[in-house]
């Protein structure tokens, strides 16, 4: 499938991306060429007028002033069929446009959701939305002002065609000769550009992009070391290439633009020769000069009509390179999902011989581990940092599937459980919490959406949130990040327990739960923990011994193994890796900064 | 008017003169053909008055036409490249100058929540000013002067026809002209749209993890697909009024064809004209109003353009801190002096005053929201005080120039800002001009060297955006190595230990030790038994300074402090149920 999508070309890929437009698509065909046929109209009238007047020559008050008003009527009724025309044509490829830019953003959006977390790692924030604020825009303009004005162009040959019939075909021939070199000379450019270029505009695009990100969300670090300098000659680098490249690209067609619009500016050269050799010889010469007339009348119009067609080329091979890039990142394996599955019966976490590694990384994040985290029991995972906790717990939710082994639930693979089952089994409450731009009851509601907001309150309550929500300038409806509103860190994470809470699935995940909160939250925090905990089967990941002493069941993980596990007490009389730890935690207890060296633990 | 929507520059001006002259040339030979149309006409209409056509005279023009065809071939190649030219350049010098803008704003402006909206929107700006370079303006006043050079030519010819070319002119114009607000209105709704779109991108892709732990993907995450919506929304509805106005003024103007055809035929037949003008005037008239109405369809685009880069504009307005860079310092101390301070509307600090003296350590506590993170950021100029002073060493930080002011500060902040580069220039950001051995003894110093020589290329291993592959133990240690290469008198700790696992902990503890010696010390932390040795501590409530002292005296007085201190002795003591 991937490999089909790639074998089609820009511009047929670009249709089958808005496949689901076909109507509107065609509809704004089909009017783009009506109105460029009737852009020819005021043309033909002019025409008429200068014959009537040439068939009185030289006694113009004989003139029919009746007719001739009659032909300026038809020349403004051809202007407002073009411009009207033209505007629905515009509006249907407008709508469809955005009706696929908007399914385009959607469906790139909908498969981040799906894909290994390790591919929003690896490419990075920037180079994602690179594709869903820029390429895929393109793709929208290109629907919405490229595709009628190319179609309005292809029309132009066509009448053409036509009226070689109609009038003389030899001056029909030498139009339409004049025609079909300049749409050459477009499609040679097309020709020019090959895919690397594209592709190293591309780059250039997203190295600047990235750098500018860079910068500015590195100006607090750079300003504290007095390291503007430097970033900045970084971005000043990208900037100066991306500059020179688009430069040297673009340059690239001035003999071919310039050749352009001398053509279609000059279609009358190719005219002339033709009438002085015809007018030379004619015996009708009265006839002659009224079908020359007219072609010579006519050519400003062809040159209106391929004027559009200008920057239809080099937007298609912009474009090309929108689509390329679309493509690859929709073709990234998605996680493998199934549709529908029942509930598993039972809660327990059963992890069996599951190896582990990062993309890329020969070092295995987690090497054959295997434990049970029992219905309704508390179990703690502790170790070093880079021992494999977090992992264990980003496994859960499929972040990443596993390279050997399995994660079960309830003896259910995780792998057959859909992804709405998944979540509903299990609920995490994570060490990074990320708030978004909304209101505090839709940022708790996220573990339910369709909880009443009687329901989103109760959470909050039960998360120790209610009383400083309460407090915020509009209470359950601030918006985060509004009215110079930040939470702290602690503030965040009870709000991140209320989504857990109001979530109410039996299995519960804690990463590091308790990392940023300071010292009142962190005993609200814990209250809140305790009321979710309740009953649920808990994994949590904990780097605070003090706090999983009590835990039915410790893992130590060190080095992606499972080095030991046990009760609190069992452990430490193993005196293992666990016991060395203790001893640590309780000596990290006692530290203090300053100059004395007193304890106050 | 035009320097200022383009950010334009002397240079920028410079090259957008000749890329205007350049375009200005091309218009006036484009002319060339017509003339020499009108003269073919001529020729043919010889044998009408009785006169032989001079097929001569028509190869000459033929002779004449080539040449002209050349000119404008080489005029043509020569605007396009001196547009591009003055675009590409014009776009490459206004992002180096926003970028150095940057560097000289205020700390207080790089508010974290605001970062994603910032550099997207400058990076598109500039882009918007590219292509209004390229596409719009340079052609834009070269069809403003050619249309009107054609104007005053035809006025010459004859009033009553030139009259009937443009009477409709000002009815189109007034238009758009009348529809402006409205587009202007529907302009800045689009671009809110659009801004708001890009922003909740930023928020989904930021916040993956918990979309994904909620099952939210896709449009089921109802932020982001109402923004979408509504920027699809915005967009068609900008699309349906500007496109339907534009269609109405084009219709006004073009039916001057017409009435030319009225006006002429009625003069022609009452003897007042003769064939030629009327059929000049026919001529022009089938090809006036293309280039009229290009300078009608980009008044719009400029419009947008006046909307889009507003933001552009209000940061190169913003004015930087001031202060002087030849500061001698002989004393590091700091003194908060009755400093006061609001963010937005709230007041942040009120009248808070205390000394750190240099080589000790001084500890600000108290409740989340109570100012001790503001109070850190004011000693190094984030913000400047709204009232009251701040002194390092006697000298008030106003007076000192930001840059110098900060080569006395190190910071270990919470959140630790990582560059996508090897992990030794990442510890170089605290010295640029550092030895590879100065760096790895700071990092041994940090405990770095541990993790390092751990992973695949040691000291040269990439790190990736914002070293996404770190725990934060790990780059809270790299942090610490920075600021110990930095050397800074002043170090601010801001709850530099809150995250970290009990091994991490012990190894960033034996860091900070080595980084504070001898140093004027400002730390802000979570957990008081950290600081309960501090030389001095300060308790903050509600942005006021309610206790100072040491850990015994503030003990004894039974206030804030010893309440906060005895709830975290519980907290220690906590176990799960």
């Amino acid at each position: 499938m991937a490999n089909r999508k790639k074998e089609q070309g820009g511009m047929s890929r670009l249709f089958a991306l808005a496949s689901g437009h076909k109507g509107l698509l065609t509809a704004s065909g089909i009017l783009a060429a009506l109105a460029a046929a009737a852009s020819f109209v005021p043309y033909l009238a002019v025409y008429w007028i200068i014959r009537d007047v040439i068939a009185v020559y030289p006694d113009f008050s004989a003139l029919q002033v009746e007719t001739v008003a009659g032909y300026g009527w038809i020349a403004i009724a051809g202007i407002a069929a073009d411009a009207l025309c033209f505007l629905a044509s515009s509006i249907c490829a407008h709508i469809a446009a955005f009706g696929t830019q908007y399914e385009l953003k959607t469906a790139f959006t909908r498969h981040l959701a799906k894909v290994p977390l390790g591919f929003h790692l690896t490419l990075g924030s920037g180079r994602l939305r690179k594709v869903i604020d820029e390429d895929i825009d393109k793709i929208e303009k290109f629907l919405a002002h490229s595709y009628p004005d190319m179609v309005a162009s292809f029309t132009a040959p066509a009448v053409l065609l036509v009226l070689l019939f109609v009038f003389d075909w030899r001056f029909g021939l030498a139009a339409l000769a004049a025609v079909i070199l300049a749409f050459a000379i477009q499609m040679m450019t097309i020709g020019k550009a090959g895919p690397e270029v594209m592709q190293e505009i591309q780059k250039s695009s997203a190295d600047m992009t990235e750098a500018s990100v860079e910068y500015i969300r590195g100006m607090p670090v750079l300003k504290a070391f007095g390291q503007t300098a430097r970033s900045f000659r970084q971005l000043k680098d990208s900037i100066a290439a991306y500059t020179k490249i688009m430069l040297s690209y673009t340059l690239k067609w001035e003999n071919y633009m310039a050749a352009f619009t001398a053509i279609i500016n000059n279609i009358y050269l190719f005219l002339l020769p033709v009438g002085i050799l015809i007018g030379q010889g004619t015996e009708d010469y009265a006839s002659f000069l009224l079908s020359f007339l007219f072609y010579l009348l006519f050519t400003p119009a062809v040159a209106s009509v391929l004027n559009k067609f200008m920057y239809v080329s080099s937007s298609s091979m912009r474009i090309a390179g929108g689509v390329a890039n679309f493509d690859a990142m929709m073709a990234l394996p998605e996680l493998p999902e199934v549709e529908n599955s029942s509930v598993p019966q039972k809660t327990d976490v059963v992890f069996q011989n599951v190896s582990f590694s990062y993309d890329g990384s020969e070092h295995k994040a987690l090497d054959g581990v295997s434990f049970t985290a029992p219905e309704g029991q508390i179990t703690a995972v502790v170790g070093p940092s880079g021992g494999g906790k977090s992992t264990i717990a980003h496994l859960i939710p499929r972040f990443w599937d596993v390279q050997s082994g399995s994660i079960s639930i309830g003896n259910t693979d995780i792998r057959n459980l859909s992804e709405e089952t998944l979540m509903g089994q299990v609920s995490f409450v994570f060490q990074d919490v990320y708030l978004f731009g909304q209101s505090i009851l839709e940022s708790i509601r996220m573990g339910r959406p369709d909880a009443t907001e009687d329901e989103v309150i109760r959470a909050a309550k039960a998360a120790m949130c209610h009383e400083f929500i309460a407090r915020l300038p509009k209470g359950y409806d601030t918006v985060f990040g509004e009215e110079g509103v930040h939470l702290s860190g602690g503030e965040a994470q009870r709000i991140s327990i209320a989504r857990a809470i109001l979530q109410d699935a039996p299995i519960l995940v804690l990463d590091e739960a308790t990392a940023f909160a300071d010292p009142e939250n962190e005993q609200q925090i814990q209250a809140a923990l305790k009321e979710l905990m309740k009953g649920k089967t808990v994994l949590m990941i904990a780097h605070r011994l003090g706090t999983v002493r009590t835990a039915d069941q410790i893992l130590v993980m060190e080095n992606g193994r499972l080095a030991e596990y046990g009760a609190h007490q069992t452990l430490l009389e193993r005196n293992g890796t666990y016991t060395r730890m203790w001893e640590r935690y309780t000596q990290s207890l006692t530290w203090g900064i300053g100059r004395k060296e007193e304890t106050h633990a | 008017m035009l320097k200022k929507l383009l950010l334009l520059e002397t240079q920028g001006q410079k090259s957008l003169r000749s890329a205007v002259t350049a375009c200005v040339l091309t218009g006036l030979s484009l002319m060339i053909p017509f003339a020499i149309t009108v003269q073919v006409f001529l020729e043919l209409l010889k044998p009408l008055t009785g006169e032989p056509v001079s097929w001569n005279r028509m190869w000459l023009l033929f002779g004449i036409g080539l040449a002209a065809f050349v000119v404008i071939f080489f005029l043509s190649r020569h605007d396009y490249k001196k547009t591009y030219v003055a675009s590409y350049g014009q776009s490459e010098s206004t992002r180096l100058r926003v970028a150095e803008q940057m560097r000289k704003l205020p700390m207080s402006f790089f508010n974290s929540r605001n970062l994603t909206e910032l550099s997207s929107n400058i990076m598109t700006d500039c882009t918007n000013i590219e292509t209004s370079m390229s596409n719009i303006v340079p052609q834009l006043i070269a069809n403003v002067i050619t249309s009107t050079l054609v104007c005053a030519m035809l006025a010459v010819f004859d009033w009553r026809m030139a009259l009937s070319m443009f009477i409709m002119l000002p009815v189109s114009a007034l238009v758009l002209l009348l529809s402006r607000r409205l587009q202007s209105r529907m302009f800045s709704r689009h671009v809110e749209a659009r801004l708001d779109a890009e922003k909740q991108t930023q928020e989904y892709l930021d916040g993956i993890k918990v979309i994904r732990a909620c099952g939210l993907g896709g449009e089921r995450f109802q932020a982001l697909n109402h923004a979408f919506l509504e920027l699809k929304r915005a967009a068609v509805q900008v699309e349906l009024a500007s496109g339907s106005l534009m269609a109405l003024s084009t219709i006004f103007l073009r039916s001057g064809i017409g009435i030319v055809a009225f006006v002429g035929v009625n003069l022609i037949a009452s003897g007042q004209i003769d064939f030629l003008v009327l059929l000049m005037f026919l001529l022009i008239a089938s090809r006036i109003y293309g280039p009229i109405l290009t300078v009608l369809t980009m008044l719009p685009d400029l419009l947008y353009l006046k909307v889009s880069t507003a933001r552009l504009r209000t940061l190169m307005e913003s004015r930087p801190m001031a202060g002087r860079n030849d500061v001698a310092l002989t004393d590091t101390g700091l003194c908060f002096d009755r400093v006061s301070f609001s963010y937005q509307k709230d007041t942040v600090l009120k009248d808070v005053s205390f000394t750190a003296k240099q080589g000790e350590v001084t500890a600000l506590v108290g409740p989340s929201g109570s100012g001790k993170s503001t109070i850190s950021r004011l000693a190094a100029r984030f913000w400047d005080a709204d009232s009251g002073t701040v002194r390092l060493g006697g000298i008030d930080v106003k007076d000192i120039e930001p840059e110098t002011l900060m080569r006395n500060f190190s910071f270990v902040f919470q959140d630790v800002t990582l560059f996508n580069d090897t992990i030794e220039e990442n510890i170089r950001f605290g010295r640029p001009d550092a030895s590879e051995e100065e760096i790895r003894a700071a990092a041994r110093a940090a405990c770095c060297d541990e993790f390092i020589e751990r992973m695949p290329e040691g000291y040269k291993t990439m790190l990736g955006e914002n070293g996404a592959t770190l725990s934060g133990g790990e780059r809270q240690r790299i942090s610490i190595a920075r600021a110990l290469l930095k050397d800074a008198p002043v170090i601010i700790l801001d709850e530099a230990t809150a995250s970290l696992d009990p091994e991490n902990e012990v190894f960033v503890q034996q860091a900070i030790n080595r980084l504070v010696e001898g140093k004027t010390v400002l730390v802000i932390a979570h957990r008081l038994r950290t600081i309960a040795g501090a030389d001095h501590i300060v308790v903050l409530e509600k942005g006021r300074v309610t206790e100072q002292g040491t850990h015994e005296e503030l003990m004894s007085r039974h206030g804030l402090y010893e309440h906060l201190y005895s709830i975290q002795r519980k907290n220690a003591a906590w176990e799960l149920a």
